[in-house]
């Protein structure tokens, strides 16, 4: 093998790829936290909206979730700036996540509230709670509960895959492993490195995910 | 004073199947009225029209002299506004402590002071029983507890008109008479009642007036000596003396 390890160069660059790392963590962050918003006000608009609400609803969903993520990225990339509107790629990434995280979401969404009890929903209804209320104090408190551990799956699929920003020239861990890369051709150091990375900010996440699922939803989830 | 009137109500749950046929009945404001009857002779399909989860297909229904318009949101708000409902099988909200069951609507719905809220929710769990379940959840309590977080929750609505679906027939059998006690205490405070059950013990005791149902229909209406002793019709004789039997 002609290639040597050279541990020294790429450690060198751990503060940079530790400030992508930071990059990523907020990207995904604030774009799941949109889709979140997004996929339950979708999910709501499926099960109790208007028909004309309920078909744009169900467009929204199997345009997203039948579309690779890196080519609806392409299209908000491309597509935005057509219509006058300019984002910055970290923009348009994290709009990219957000519409991405909000389909997938209003389908885990769907189900939970059409699995809300009907004894529940009947109890609200004639307590006076509005359709809002019924969302904000029944089926939402349901929803985490029950879904949390597949919606906390769900994010680390996110953290994964928001390495396609680098393609955008978004510099978030992969987009500066990538600029090391070009720069001193430690590849299987840097990339080795940025791995290693993304695999102690799920474990982190995951971490944090279960503590706030079993404290704050109850949820008996496992840690590992 | 003629709180609640019933008048030629019609009511199904799939068309052409209907489950109510020409119901009329008058309830008067304080009167506890039971309304026994065989399963599946639509005791539980008239509370349910009461308050507007099943829409009448034909007929009226009249509250403090106001007809109410099943087709208008803020008229079937004003009349769930005077009700409260407890259900047979168990309907608490399984994400919320004891407490927060008990207090959500005046809190949230009502928008009413919390700090009245909390000791009037404490008052109503400490007369079922509760008052060592504040935090507790429903799924760590036994059926015969949720139904009486689920009668406390109806209760800190302060309702004109309490409708009570077998609440007891979920009960341990010691748990019972504790229910039906702080049902006799709410009896003497002015509260309509309206009581579906199978106790006829119970519903002998308290009751002002005792409604027989049977597919549909209402079979006879009278004071519950009438009803229990000197019934006119065979259909309600026999309903009794089975009952009575068993
Ligand atoms: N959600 C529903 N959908 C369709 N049919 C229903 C529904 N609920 C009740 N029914 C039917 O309506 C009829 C009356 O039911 P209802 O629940 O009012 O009876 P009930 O007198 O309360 O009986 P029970 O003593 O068993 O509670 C029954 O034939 C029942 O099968
Ligand atoms: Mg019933």
């Amino acid at each position: 093998m002609s290639y040597t390890l050279q541990w020294g160069v790429a450690f060198d660059y751990l503060p940079y790829f530790l400030g992508g790392a930071l990059v990523t963590l907020h990207l995904t962050f604030l774009g799941f936290l949109a889709g979140l918003i997004i996929g339950i006000t979708t999910a709501v608009a499926q099960v109790y909206g208007s028909p004309l609400m309920q078909r744009t609803a169900n467009i929204y969903v199997v345009f997203f979730t039948n579309t690779p993520s890196l080519v609806t990225a392409f299209f908000i990339f491309f597509g935005l700036p057509e219509f006058g509107i300019l984002l910055s790629p970290y923009l348009c990434i994290l709009i990219n996540l957000a519409l991405n995280a909000g389909a997938f979401l209003a389908d885990v969404f769907r189900s939970g509230i059409q699995s809300v009890k009907t004894t529940e929903m009947e109890a609200a209804e004639i307590m006076g709670f509005s359709l809002f209320q019924k969302v904000q104090y029944v089926i939402a408190p349901h929803i985490a509960k029950t879904l949390y551990p597949p919606i906390s799956n769900l994010y680390i699929i996110f953290i994964l895959g928001s390495a396609l920003a680098s393609i955008f020239g978004v510099e978030e861990l992969t987009g500066r492993a990538f600029n090391v890369d070009s720069e001193t051709f430690r590849s299987i150091e840097i990339y080795t490195i940025a791995a290693t990375i993304y695999v102690l900010m799920t474990f982190a996440a995951s971490f944090a995910l279960a503590l706030v699922g079993r404290y704050v939803f109850r949820v008996k989830a496992r840690m590992f | 004073m003629t709180q609640l009137e019933i008048n030629g109500l019609f009511a199904e749950y799939s068309p052409s199947l209907p489950i109510l046929e020409d119901v009329s009945l008058k309830i008067e404001t304080g009167e506890i009225i039971s309304i026994i009857g065989p399963s599946g002779s639509g005791k539980s399909t008239i509370l349910r029209v009461l308050v507007g989860l099943l829409h009448p297909s034909q007929g009226h229904v009249i509250v403090n002299g106001t007809e109410v318009n099943y087709k208008s949101p803020s008229a079937l708000k004003s009349m769930r506004d005077t009700m409260a409902m407890v259900f047979q099988q168990f309907n608490l909200f399984q994400n919320m402590s004891v407490l927060r069951n008990v207090m959500i609507a005046p809190l949230k719905i009502k928008k009413e002071p919390e700090a009245e809220v909390e000791a009037r929710a404490k008052e109503y769990l400490e007369i079922m029983g509760l008052g060592e379940k504040f935090d507790a959840y429903p799924d760590q309590l036994s059926g015969g507890q949720q139904q009486r977080v689920a009668l406390a929750r109806a209760l800190a609505l302060r309702p004109k008109i309490l409708l009570l679906d077998e609440v007891t027939s979920a009960l341990d059998p010691e748990m019972v008479n504790e229910v039906l006690d702080a049902i006799r205490v709410l009896s003497t405070k002015g509260i309509t009642l309206i009581i579906v059950s199978h106790e006829m013990a119970f519903v002998r005791e308290v009751s002002d007036r005792v409604i027989m149902m049977d597919d549909g229909k209402v079979v006879e209406i009278g004071t519950p000596d009438e009803i229990f002793t000197a019934a006119k019709t065979q259909r309600c004789r026999d309903f009794i003396s089975n009952i009575i039997q068993h």
